[in-house]
Order: structure tokens, then sequence, then C-alpha cells
């Protein structure tokens, strides 16, 4: 890295990969030494979060830094070899990780659920780190497949890992699903393949942008871009495909759920904002679909994206927030109100690919990105704080649960301020999160609408958590508070990360300039095409196309 | 011709894969979706072209005699090998679990393990 100047071909894009492989691998030779493999668990997790910050640093934040660093697996050149690239977006999605990930993994040396899995533990842990990182970095639609086949795996046994009846069928409608939207990302990869000639998102990209020099019809594109949002929506959990989270997210234990909501389902968000801003953004396709009365205009790649993810996400809001205040136990309440808050990010995302004003679009990426990154430490802090509960009293349904609040008032603090920034009060994350959100879409065409949905949303918002707080942590202790012996290392985790949502609020310059390169990097195509495939476009012309058969 | 047999087949696949995944009992609902990521194996397969090969091309195929059979994409058979083991390796997960499904709840029909709690 030293003899490498960022930019070009630098190792330290592939750095987080590393370590978490690594991580994994050794974590698994040692399952028979809890002690050891605890704590190689935390160093890796450590020096992932050392990789990650150094990637923040050098390549995004420092005062002359590229902007973009790429690594060309194996020194082949990059529409043929497997490419890595980190850029603003990719890096601010990784701090996340990061960040919920370390505290996931303190949290998680206490109070295992399950004791005969518990070898298999870290080493699925840090495979799961390792799929979500790879989605992240990776520069080639196949290989965002495999990624994403990497990250599934560990979570379907995470979802059966408690092995009880429920879990195991919530295991089986997951894989299921997940299976059925594999072949669906196969349809979509193999579909671009064959109307475009190449995988590789920078190439892709370049030739969309100009389909006359390369002798490709780019119309059936529009189409493969449907399927693969279908994919990302179930990856993000967006209403339709929303229905295996409420059962997926009580199975898993609550510190990997933790992470289910916090890093994997950004994954479909990146996805989504890469594909449709980063690669899909530059083609110029009319497609002539209309839709009568919405004030949606169809005319681009970009806008059908935005028209769809605006249905599903208004969807998701009410869905997540009618369904989260009926519900009787905490995770599923935050498992709901999961769908509902994707929504949130959601809604500045389609606002950004329905308009034609640049300044709108990226006000919208980094209001979706400010509230991803509350979302994350909210709900990060919240599922873990269900962790905490459940290991300390045996149960989360609001029925045995009461009285908490005096109980440990740490705890209540930290769920409180969690709360509170769901629903978005200064100075939390989340009030910045949800000021941008609400400003994007009162800037919109179709700002009414938006702004009901995300009202309504916001007032269900108060509603589940209010319902929530009074039912667990106010009222009579239960029994099973009164003889609860809550870990104090667990509550130092969510403090922690309370404290860091705090911070997030009130220190929020830095975070929303880090927000702001993240977005300029996502809609930056063409620079995003210079650093990962410098390429002449005359070149690569004849050397393969579209014309396939 | 090949075209119109490969189109076929793959329509096949996807409507018993479909079927399949429909039924009630479990293990047809693996075998359903192996199916269909079968068939979306196959039509990756189909997607990258399937052309006259040359010499140079295929130099394994050119040392065994004059004749050089038409060869799919070589970057989708790469794919598609990653795309099998990934699926075979999900199948024989999906299996297992069903397995555990059948442990646990004693059927393997679908509408027997009731809804969420």
């Amino acid at each position: 890295m030293a003899t490498t100047p960022i930019g070009t071909n630098s190792q330290l894009v592939i750095a987080p990969m590393l370590i978490v492989l690594v991580t994994a691998v050794a974590t698994l030779l040692l399952g028979r030494r809890p002690q050891a493999r605890a704590a190689v668990s935390l160093g890796g997790g450590a020096a992932y979060a050392v990789a990650v910050a150094a990637i923040d640093w050098y390549v995004v934040l420092a005062p002359n830094a590229p902007g973009i660093a790429t690594y060309q697996v194996g020194d082949w050149p990059a529409p043929i070899g497997i490419t890595l690239v980190a850029d603003g977006l990719s890096a601010f999605m990784l701090t996340m990780v990061a960040v919920l990930g370390v505290a996931s993994l303190v949290f998680s040396t206490r109070h295992l659920p399950g004791d005969e899995g518990r070898s298999y533990y870290f080493p699925l842990f840090h495979f799961l780190a390792l799929g979500v990182t790879g989605a992240f970095l990776t520069g080639d639609l196949f290989n965002l497949f495999v990624w994403f086949e990497v990250m599934l795996m560990a979570s379907y046994v995470f979802v059966a890992y408690s092995g009880g009846p429920e879990h195991t069928r919530a295991a089986f409608w997951y894989v299921s699903l997940n299976l059925l939207a594999s072949a669906v990302f196969l349809l979509g990869v193999g579909g671009i393949y064959a109307s475009t000639g190449t995988l590789n998102m920078a190439d892709l990209a370049r030739r969309l942008a100009e389909p006359a020099a390369y002798g490709l019809d780019p119309v059936p594109v529009v189409g493969l871009l449907g399927l693969l949002l279908s994919v990302f929506a179930i990856k993000a959990g967006l209403v339709p495909f929303q229905f295996w989270i409420p059962s997926a997210y009580r199975a898993a234990p609550p510190q990997i759920t933790a992470l289910l909501a916090g890093a994997t389902k950004k994954v479909g968000i990146y996805a989504i904002i890469r594909l449709s801003f980063t690669v899909f953004a530059g083609a110029e396709i009319a497609v002539d679909l209309g839709v009568p009365g919405t004030g949606f205009a169809i005319d681009s790649p970009l806008s059908f994206v935005g028209v769809a993810l605006f249905l599903m996400a208004g969807a998701s809001i009410l869905v997540g927030g009618i369904g989260a205040v009926g519900r009787d136990s905490l995770e599923g309440v935050f498992a709901y109100s999961s769908i509902g808050q994707v929504g949130f990010i959601a809604i500045p995302v389609a606002i950004a690919a329905t308009t034609t004003s640049p300044e709108l679009r990226q006000l919208g990426i980094v209001a979706a990105l400010v509230y991803a990154l509350n979302h994350t430490l909210a709900k990060g802090l919240l599922f873990l704080a269900v962790g905490a509960v459940r290991s300390a009293t045996g149960t989360s349904s609001f029925a045995d649960l009461g009285g908490l609040a005096k109980r440990s008032p740490a705890l209540a603090i930290a769920v409180f301020i969690g709360s509170l920034a769901l629903v978005g009060i200064p100075p939390l994350s989340g009030f910045f999160g949800k000021f941008l959100v609400f400003d994007a879409a009162a800037r919109s065409a179709s700002a009414g609408p938006a702004l009901v949905l995300l009202l309504v949303g916001s007032l269900l918002t108060i509603a589940y958590s209010t319902r929530m707080w009074n039912r667990s942590f106010w009222g009579a202790q239960t029994d099973a508070v009164e003889t609860a012996a809550i870990d104090p290392l667990q509550v130092a985790v969510l403090v922690v990360l309370a404290t860091a949502i705090l911070a997030v609020g009130v220190g929020f310059e830095p975070v929303y300039e880090f927000a702001g390169a993240a977005a300029d990097a996502a809609l930056d195509t063409e620079g995003y095409v210079d650093a990962v495939d410098p390429a002449d476009a005359s070149d690569l012309a004849d050397s393969s196309g579209g014309d396939h058969t | 011709m090949t075209a119109v047999v490969l189109a076929a087949t793959i329509g096949a696949l996807f409507a018993l894969g479909t079927f399949l995944l429909l039924r009630r009992d479990l293990i047809r609902v693996v075998w359903g979706l192996t199916i269909i990521s079968q068939a979306a194996n196959l039509y990756l397969l189909t997607m990258g072209g399937i052309a006259p090969a040359t010499a140079e091309s295929v130099p394994v195929l050119a040392g065994h005699g004059d004749h050089v059979p038409e060869t799919a994409d070589p970057l989708v058979q790469a794919l598609v090998l990653t795309a099998i083991v990934i699926g075979f390796g999900m199948t024989a997960f999906a299996l297992v679990l069903s397995y555990r499904v059948y442990e646990e709840h004693d059927t393997l029909d679908v509408t027997n393990l009731g809804d969420h709690k």
C-alpha cells in the first residue's frame, strides 16, 4: 500500500475482504477453544474497522484523496478480469457495516443463543460480513450475484440457528424465497450479458451511454433492470417483497438480526443506487410507459426505477408502520418497523431517480444515505437491546415484560434514544435523516403524495415506539424482569451505540460531507468508468459486442 | 434451430419448476427450486450465444481432429459453473432443512405447518 499510489491498483481496496476472510477461517480452525476464538474474532473485527477507516480516509476524506480506488484481481484489466472498486458510496456503506459489525461482535461475546452451535457462530458471522463487504466492493454484476450468495448462505444458517420448529419453518421460507430470487438474479444477469456483451459495471455504463457506438440495442435492458430491481427489493425488504422479514427476523439471534436489518438490507439499497445511478443513468432509452394521473413520465430506465421504487416504498411505509403497531413482542415491532423504515430510505432514492434536476438528485441520495446510517445505528441498537432483554429475562413478548426502565436505567435510556432516533427528534441522527428526506420530498414533482406518506409514516413510528415503550419499559415490574440479570457489557455496547447516534446528530457536518461525497460518487458515472476501465472506447468495440449468435 | 429447441426447453423447465413450487409437499418445493435454478443456468448459457468455434478459440478441441464443433461462450460457461456450484450447495441445504421441518413438525405438508404465531 505504501508503494502503490491510491487510486490505480490499490491493495487497500481488497484489505477488508482479506481480513474478514482470514478471520472467518481462523475462527473456524479455533472451533474448540472458545476464549481464543472470541479473541481472534474481536481482533479481526477491529482490524476490519481499521481497514474500512483507512479506505474512508485515503480514498474519500483526505484533502487530496482520489475519491475512487480500484483493485484489479490478479492484474487482469477491467472488462475481462474481476474488479474491486471502492468509492465514496462503497466506503459510506462499509463504514456503517464496520460500526454495527464491531458492536454486534462485542455484544456476541456474551450469552450466545444456544450452546451446541457456538463453535459455528463466529465463522458464520465473518462470512456474512465477507458477503456484505464483497457486494459493496465488487465492480461487476456476476460477482455481485456471487457475494449476495455468500451473504445469504451465512444468513440462512443464522435464521435456522436456534433450531426450534418456528425457526426451521422461517428458515425454509427464507431459503426458498432467496433461491427463487437468485434464479431471477441470474436471468437478469444473463439477459444483460446478451443485450450488452459485458457484465463489468463500468463497461456496461459506457456501452449504455452510447449504444450506437457498440452496435447494441439497449431497450431490453429496461425490463432486465426491472428483474434486478425486484431481486434487490427482496433483499431490502420492500413491499410487496417484505413477507419473509417478520418470521426471519424473529428466528435469527437478535445480534444477527441487527446485522440483517442494519447491513444486509443496505446491500439491497446499495445495489439499487449503484445500478440505477452509476450504471444505468447514462442510458437514454425512450420507454413509453406513462402512468396516467400520477404526474410521472416514464421516459428513461431511471424514471422507471423511480416510479416502481416510489410505489414500493410508499406501500412499505404503510404496511411496516401499521404492522408494527399491532405486534406483541419487541422484535415483532422492530421487524415491522424495519419494513417501514426502509420505505423512508427508498422514497428519496425514488425522488432522485425521477427528477431531472442534478441538485435534487444529489439531495435525494444524500437523504437516503443519511437515513440509512440512522437506521443502521438505531435499528442495530434496538435489535441488540432485544438480545440484551432476551438473554436477561428469557422473553421479549410484551405480556411478560414491564418496568424494564426501573430495572436497568442505562438499557432504558439507550433504547429510548434509539426510538427517538427512529422518530426523528433533534439532535439525534434521525432528525437530520428525516429532515433531509422531507426536504427532498417537498422539492420533488410529486410533493403532495410523498409528504402525506412520510407524515403518516412518521406518525405511525411515534405510535409504535410509544406503545413498545409503555408496554415493556414502564409499568409494574413482572417476575421475569425482577429476576433478570442484565449483562453490563451488553448494556455498555448499547450505550456506546446510543452515544454514536447522539454524536452523529451533534457533529453532523462531517457526516453530511461524507454522505455528500458518497452521493457524488454514485452520480459520477464518468469518473467511475475512467477509474475502473480507462481503455479507449474504440479498442473494445470490435473485440466483443452485443451481437452474440 | 438450436435456439428454438433451447427456448422451448427453458420454457418447459420454468413451467415445470413453477408447477412443483406451488405443490403442498415440501420436497416438491425443493425440486421446483432446483429445476428453476437449472432453467436459469440454461438460460444464462443460451444468452452467451452458441457459435461455430475455430481452432484458435478452442485449442483443446482442435487437437482432436479437424472438426471443431459449435461451442458456447466460454465466459458464460465459467459463470454457469459458479452458479451450478452455488445452486447445488443451496439445494443440499434446502433438503436438510426440509428434513428438519419433518422432524420438528411431523409433516411435509405446507398447509399443516401453521401460520405465524
